[in-house]
């Protein structure tokens, strides 16, 4: 089974449930696809055992061979190569590795060359949970590779949680798709409501099953169980808005392991879910 | 004349973006705001929502492929590199990037490149000034396409009503939304709070602003929340030679303004006097 854990807005605690979830499951393993900005295993505190490279194909051009003809930029959409008067200009990063380039080369002066777009650390958790996390290096335009590598990773695993990307674009449906049920985190504020609106608009058009977390309850006002009640979403569970638990938070500690009776609180959501 | 347009970013989501935006929007005379977190935004929430303008945005084509004339001889599902045609020809368009390899390849010419649109963009009237807004169809790629067309119309409005100012609104991450919306401005404002997940996030935007060279300012929200980490994070940024300009402390009653759809910097004025708003405003000029 796998669980992915979405927002829509950012900071609701997606990275806290997600964490939660995983060390209070037999057999879980937790998969961190926020690799923008990873933050699984600062809580999780992962010995890493493994780390790949995940690369992507760039154009290279043989300037013996190339005549300077001008169809690889013609056909470039995404402007990433451009011939110029005695070179072509290559600019790697928005290269989508199409292989269009390579296709329409008159003279075959292009070959492709892999360069790393991050990686991927896998390791043991010190509370006993195997966990895998994406880091996207700086200056990349897009995780999708690197989701999508860290998916396949996980493909046999029994039970998988999977912490997604914040918003509802491309990474995040990279992070999404496949998942048998979809948690979603959102806070009682107009923002955490209108974001999370999003997100169920994409899950439905996913076809995916999903319910409710409310977190930091008690903070803001009752729009989101008015919504929630109108649209018939469960809500497994509420968090309350503790100052205890953020200060928790902010030193990379884990909330149920900190605090005995919120134990029984995850393992109720993963009952919900499993049924 | 010269615009200055300032763009506020946070790595890590939820750190305060929207809340500091909107506070500071009724200080900056001349202003257009331009929120560019185009798969949540909100701060239409807080100006009201009188939409005056409203547009499609296309943000790529994508291939189409003409049944009647196919002949499945599968060149296009062989050259695909992004999956996006299954072996019996079927295109699944979510995964198109729009590369026009299958429409080059096929023998029959059955595939053809068509406009696809990836959201709406929307100029609404607030009572600071224009505000332009986006909204991405939610899955969809090219989101910084989409953040560069917000940023452009902001531009034209700006230059056609002699508006001194631009506020951007900003997504959390690093890639390409981020990228797009902070190219070419004049200051970057990074809005964190004191944890350790917001000092890991903060180096990691930290890395991908240093290299356009701008004025980066940094905003502590919540800071009063950890003594420990906020130690950590004035470390960092005097070891970056990051200026902090504004220290927030954790305060309930900008969540009620939120909550009242008001914005939080004349909700409780007092405490904004307090905290130097005036000051960190006069910073920035």
């Amino acid at each position: 089974m796998k669980i992915v854990v979405l927002s829509g807005k950012g900071g609701t605690g997606k990275t806290t449930i997600s964490t939660n979830l995983a060390i209070n499951t037999k057999n879980a393993i937790l998969i961190d696809t926020d690799v923008e900005e990873p933050n699984s295993h600062i809580f999780m505190k992962p010995e890493i055992e493994d780390t790949i490279s995940v690369t992507k194909d760039y154009p290279k051009v043989d300037i013996e061979k190339c005549t300077l003809c001008g169809k690889c930029g013609e056909f470039c959409r995404y402007n990433a190569i451009l011939p110029a008067k005695n070179k072509v200009l290559i600019f790697k990063e928005i290269c989508h590795d199409c292989g269009g380039c390579q296709l329409v080369c008159p003279t075959g002066a292009i070959k492709y060359e892999k360069r790393e777009i991050g990686n991927i650390y896998c390791g043991t958790s010190k509370y006993g949970v195997k966990m895998k996390y994406g880091d996207l290096n700086v200056g990349e335009v897009s995780g999708v590779k690197i989701i999508e590598n860290l998916k396949e990773l996980v493909e046999n695993e029994e039970l998988v949680i999977i912490d997604a990307p914040p918003g509802t674009s491309c990474s995040t449906v990279a992070a999404v798709e496949g998942a048998d049920y979809a948690v979603i985190v959102s806070e009682p504020t107009p923002f955490g409501v209108s974001d999370m609106k999003m997100v169920v608009e994409m899950l439905r058009n996913m076809n995916i099953d999903f319910g409710v977390i409310v977190n930091k309850a008690g903070l803001g006002d009752d729009e989101i169980y008015e919504y929630c009640d109108e649209e018939n979403i469960e809500i497994l569970q509420q968090i309350p808005f503790d100052l205890e638990i953020a200060k928790l938070y902010a030193s990379g500690s884990i909330l149920s392991h900190e605090i005995e009776n919120y134990r029984e609180k995850f393992e109720l959501i993963l009952n919900k879910i499993k049924k | 004349m010269d615009i200055n347009e300032i763009v506020i970013i946070s790595g890590k989501g939820g750190t305060g973006k929207t809340t500091l935006v909107s506070s500071m929007v009724p200080f900056l005379k001349d202003v257009v705001i331009a929120d560019c977190d185009v798969d949540a935004p909100d701060l239409n929430i807080l100006f009201g929502n009188e939409i005056r303008e409203e547009e499609d945005f296309v943000g790529l084509q994508r291939a189409q492929i003409n049944d009647d004339m196919c002949m499945k001889c599968g060149q296009c599902y062989d050259k695909c590199k992004f999956d996006a045609i299954s072996e019996d020809i079927v295109l699944d368009t979510g995964k198109c990037e729009g590369c026009g390899v299958c429409e080059y390849v096929c023998p029959v010419n059955a595939i053809e490149m068509k406009d696809f649109v990836i959201g709406k963009i929307f100029v609404s009237d607030t009572k600071y000034g224009d505000m332009v807004h986006a909204r991405l169809i939610p899955g969809e790629e090219a989101s910084g396409k989409l953040v560069a067309q917000v940023r452009k119309k902001a531009k034209e409005i700006a230059i056609l009503k002699g508006a001194k100012n631009i506020i951007i609104d900003g997504s959390p991450g690093i890639a390409c939304n981020v990228i797009s919306s902070v190219t070419g401005v004049n200051q970057v404002i990074i809005v964190i709070e004191p944890t350790l997940s917001g000092l890991h996030d903060l180096k990691k935007v930290h890395e991908m602003v240093k290299r356009f060279r701008l004025s980066e300012y940094i905003v502590i929200n919540k800071y009063d929340m950890s003594k420990v980490e906020l130690q950590k994070i004035e470390d960092y940024c005097e070891k970056e030679k990051l200026k902090i300009i504004l220290k927030i402390p954790f305060n309930k009653k900008l969540v009620e303004a939120i909550t009242k759809k008001t914005i939080p910097s004349l909700y409780d004025s007092e405490f904004f006097k307090d905290i130097g708003f005036e000051k960190f405003l006069l910073s920035l000029k």
